[in-house]
């Protein structure tokens, strides 16, 4: 049986740096700003620390959509881990679109630890913009 | 302005072994980099040659070659060590070494790069098949255009057969029967051409329109292997096609002279499953395919090296299962390039773009 549209859950990993993302979705929490329960969230130290190949292993273990949440330009607790991160963006873009995965299952936002509602809002966006693409291409697949 | 010198020979390989021999008996370097044959096979390997006496095997203009030689190029220059070195290496392996200069995995301090005008290479059993027949491969490979027409699939789309940041470049485009051109790249070329003493010469009139109608033959082979391969791997179910033969031997990984770590994550324990996690894993998508993450590997690899390829093809070469590795890479590496408008090999001032970050946009949007 074909699923519809409104059955798809859509399965979000979310890589937040510790220093904002982290505290603004924990901010977020207390706050009783509710999101949608699809993502799952892994704290890393800074988004300077994503190797591509977390966001690869979420994409090829089913992942469909990934969300990266980092300090904004000039707050990064390592001076310039968040911009190092975003330079390697359009690559990772670029790769994942030739296997046929559209690039706008990755996102980069940057949301400072006080923006409990701008997280809010940033992850109700993304996973509104999954959900309409539908599930990821290697949903169901044998990925060797 | 250049500075051209032609040596003219018996033989093409002797010609170069005369500016080559030249450069040991002058003291102007201490040893040279070059592709030599070995008393027991016809295939060049790249050698260390030190003594002028010693030149006998060289064989830089044969069709063959066994590795992107940057490695080893990258290995005798790892540090300086006063001593002088000339490198005398393909247009790929020339912008292999750029890519590791810019990587700090070796120096150009007191090296010299004689950069070699390439026709291509063959691969190594079509080579020694045909040197079974022909003693002199590098002077059939000249003259027998069939010969020509047996180099690899990814010599077949290279259109960067003219080698960047050479001191000095060797060439037989265009010139007489037997007769090598030396021209300067550099200050540093021009010098030693002259020390060499080498006969000067003109830029063979005819050189240009060969190297035009090279390209055109070249820009529409990699053409169609583009638009082919994009179309074989749009989806990461056409990919798994394409790999479901994959050993992971990780050879590829070894052939290619920009895989630039000193450890490759893939042999360490991020990778090395322990059994509870393998049975996790079956449990969970019903059954794994052993071994594990060859996908990842090949992803891995391209999202840590699409920017530096320099398209040698070696990677395709070295597959034991004929998985063409090359034309993958280059097809992903072209879109990479483009994107971030880095062109690896080009100038080693140039830096590598995951290495340089932008301060500008300081606020606002996440790209
Ligand atoms: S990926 Fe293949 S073609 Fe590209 S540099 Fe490495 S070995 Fe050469
Ligand atoms: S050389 Fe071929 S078989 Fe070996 S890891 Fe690379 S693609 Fe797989
Ligand atoms: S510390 Fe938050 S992105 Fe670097």
């Amino acid at each position: 049986m074909v699923k519809s549209m409104s059955d798809f859950q859509p399965k979000i990993i979310a890589l937040v740096c510790n220093w904002c993302t982290y505290t603004a979705a924990d901010l977020a929490g207390t706050s009783r700003l509710g999101y949608p329960a699809n993502i799952r969230m892994v704290r890393m130290m800074c988004t300077g620390m994503i190797d591509p190949k977390y966001i690869l292993k979420a994409f090829l273990d089913g992942a469909d959509g990934v969300f990266i949440g980092g300090c904004h330009p000039g707050d990064c607790h390592y001076i310039n881990g968040n911009l190092k991160f975003r330079k390697r963006m359009p690559g990772m873009e670029t790769i994942i679109k030739q296997f046929g995965f559209d690039e706008n299952r990755l996102r980069l936002r940057w949301i400072g630890a006080s923006e409990g509602p701008e997280f809010q809002h940033h992850i109700t966006d993304f996973i509104q913009t999954i959900q309409e693409m539908g599930p990821s291409p290697a949903q169901g697949l044998m990925v060797l | 302005m250049s500075v051209y010198a032609m040596v003219k020979e018996k033989s093409l390989t002797e010609a170069v072994k005369t500016a080559l021999t030249r450069l040991l008996s002058q003291d102007l370097v201490d040893a040279v980099l070059v592709a030599a044959k070995s008393p027991y096979s016809a295939l060049p390997m790249p050698t260390l040659v030190a003594e002028a006496s010693a030149m006998d095997g060289i064989d830089p203009l044969a069709p063959a070659a066994p590795f992107n030689a940057a490695r080893q190029a990258a290995t005798v220059s790892r540090q300086a060590t006063g001593k002088r070195l000339a490198l005398v290496l393909r247009p790929c392996e020339i912008r292999a070494l750029i890519e590791l200069v810019k990587l700090n995995q070796c120096t150009l301090e007191n090296v010299v790069i004689i950069g070699i005008e390439c026709l291509g290479r063959m691969e190594n059993e079509v080579f020694l098949n045909h040197a079974a027949v022909h003693a002199d491969m590098a002077a059939e490979f000249q003259k027998n255009t069939s010969l020509q027409d047996d180099i690899t699939r990814t010599c077949k789309m290279c259109e960067q057969f003219t080698p960047t940041h050479a001191d000095i470049v060797m060439s037989t485009l265009g010139a007489p029967e037997n007769a090598v051109l030396f021209a300067s790249g550099t200050e540093t070329g021009e010098a030693l051409l002259k020390e060499l003493g080498l006969p000067t010469a003109e830029n063979p009139a005819g050189s240009e329109t060969v190297t035009r109608q090279l390209l055109e033959k070249r820009a529409a082979c990699k053409k169609e292997v583009f638009a082919e391969t994009s179309e074989k791997i749009n989806s990461i179910e056409k990919f798994e096609q394409m790999i479901a033969t994959c050993l992971n031997c990780y050879n590829c990984r070894q052939a290619c002279p920009v895989c630039y770590c000193r450890e490759c994550v893939f042999l360490t324990d991020v990778f090395a499953a322990r059994p509870e996690a393998l049975l996790r894993r079956a449990q969970k998508r019903g059954a794994v395919k052993l071994p594990t993450d060859t996908t990842m590997f090949h992803l891995t690899r391209l999202s840590h090296i699409a920017h530096s390829c320099v398209g040698c093809g070696q990677c395709s070469s070295v597959c034991p299962s004929n998985i063409p590795v090359a034309d993958i890479f280059t097809t992903v590496a072209a879109q990479v390039q483009a994107r971030y408008d880095y062109v690896p090999g080009r100038d080693v001032g140039e830096p590598i773009p995951y290495l340089m970050f932008e301060e500008k946009q300081k606020s606002g949007e996440s790209k």
